[in-house]
């Protein structure tokens, strides 16, 4: 049986591990940084105030939601809101891999939380679904992090610098997306997982629309529910059928 | 905005990211989330990178309107089609981009 201490015994092997499973995606995370950091110069932040934003808020979709806000001079309550609300996502995230490191230090959570970013997370649940403790758990998530925290400031950084040279309709970006769709495919082995993602994508198109990308949450919602109704519905024709 | 309202923005910004990121880590154990609402939750990464992404692949940016015939929507189908036939995420995101910017520069899309 594992015990707490496990999780945070330094496992050399577990952060190779988690190094190897990240480094596919880090082009991609890479990529997007460049289109976040181009935006920011873009619009007008001056050099340190763009560098800043990057090292210290580390949050893309909120960082772009905010820059109209600040080009309108729209009141810093309303930015500080509209943050809260691009980054809700990340608190069903916290909820899901918290239990994991609950016997870690405050600020040893505070920071970890800080850096953890879509994908990293959702690899890191495929490895382990399971809030027990496992051996090597801390080195492996710090092997998924750390570098795609790097990845996405070397890249935000660049773009802060190339600036307007990296034309728009190249489309960096959409390696992110593709990274993306990496990650997601292996996800939806089960019915229940895939009937959730296409309908979480769909809403998400049907819902771009709505202000602080509340649509990515009404997505994320819809999606899980639909998850759960299939499954939910899949069991009891498994259970009339007679199957356990 | 002078230049301290923005940097006022940036810590701002800051915060919430904190607050949403960390939130759960820092006060997480004193909070009991029910079974089924867990339950529910192990779908929530992958709606998540659905959501993401869904935008990116079928809308027109700038008009929103829905487009099933444009570039990247193709280029992400035939994306999926390489990562199950080759399962590497790299070659994926390598192939992505070059039959994306295939598409863009012969003006199919």
């Amino acid at each position: 049986m594992n015990k707490a201490s496990d999780v945070v015994t330094p496992d050399p092997a577990a952060w190779r591990d988690g190094v190897r499973t990240g480094i596919p995606t880090l082009f991609g995370i890479g990529a997007w940084g460049l289109v976040v950091g181009v935006a920011m110069i873009k619009s007008g932040l001056t050099l340190p105030q763009a560098l800043g934003m990057t090292l210290l808020v580390f949050a893309g979709s909120a960082q772009l939601a905010s820059l109209p806000l600040i080009a309108a001079g729209a009141p810093i309550w309303v930015i500080f809101t509209t943050g809260l609300v691009v980054n809700l996502r990340f608190v069903i995230f916290s909820a899901l891999l918290a239990p994991h490191f609950r016997m870690l230090p405050w600020y040893q959570r505070l920071h970890l939380g800080f850096v953890s970013g879509d994908i990293s997370i959702a690899l890191f649940l495929q490895r382990y679904p399971d809030p027990a403790p496992s051996k090597g758990k801390l080195s492996y998530l710090k092997g998924l992090l750390y570098p795609n925290w790097a990845s996405w400031q070397i890249g935000s950084i660049a773009g802060i610098f190339l600036g307007n040279v990296v034309p728009a309709e190249w489309g960096l970006g959409f390696a992110g997306t593709l990274a993306i769709l990496c990650v997601m495919v292996p996800m939806v082995a089960s019915r229940p997982a895939l009937c959730g993602v296409l309908v979480a994508g769909g809403v998400s198109v049907l819902a771009a629309g709505l202000p602080y990308k509340l649509g990515l949450l009404a997505a994320v919602l819809v999606g899980m529910f639909t998850a759960m109704a299939v499954e939910e519905l899949g069991d009891r024709f498994a259970a009339a059928k007679g199957q356990p | 905005m002078s230049d301290l309202e923005i940097w006022i923005v940036i810590v701002a910004l800051a915060v919430s990211t904190a607050i949403t990121r960390s939130g759960f880590w820092l006060v997480g154990h004193r909070v009991t989330i029910p079974r089924r609402v867990n339950e529910m939750l192990r779908y929530a990464p992958s709606c998540a990178l659905a959501a993401i992404i869904g935008p990116d692949l079928l809308l027109e940016p700038e008009s929103l309107q829905v487009t099933l015939l444009n570039g990247k929507l193709l280029a992400g189908i035939a994306s999926v089609g390489w990562y199950l036939w080759r399962r590497n995420m790299l070659e994926t995101i390598v192939f992505g981009m070059l039959f994306f910017t295939a598409l863009r520069l012969l003006h199919l899309f």
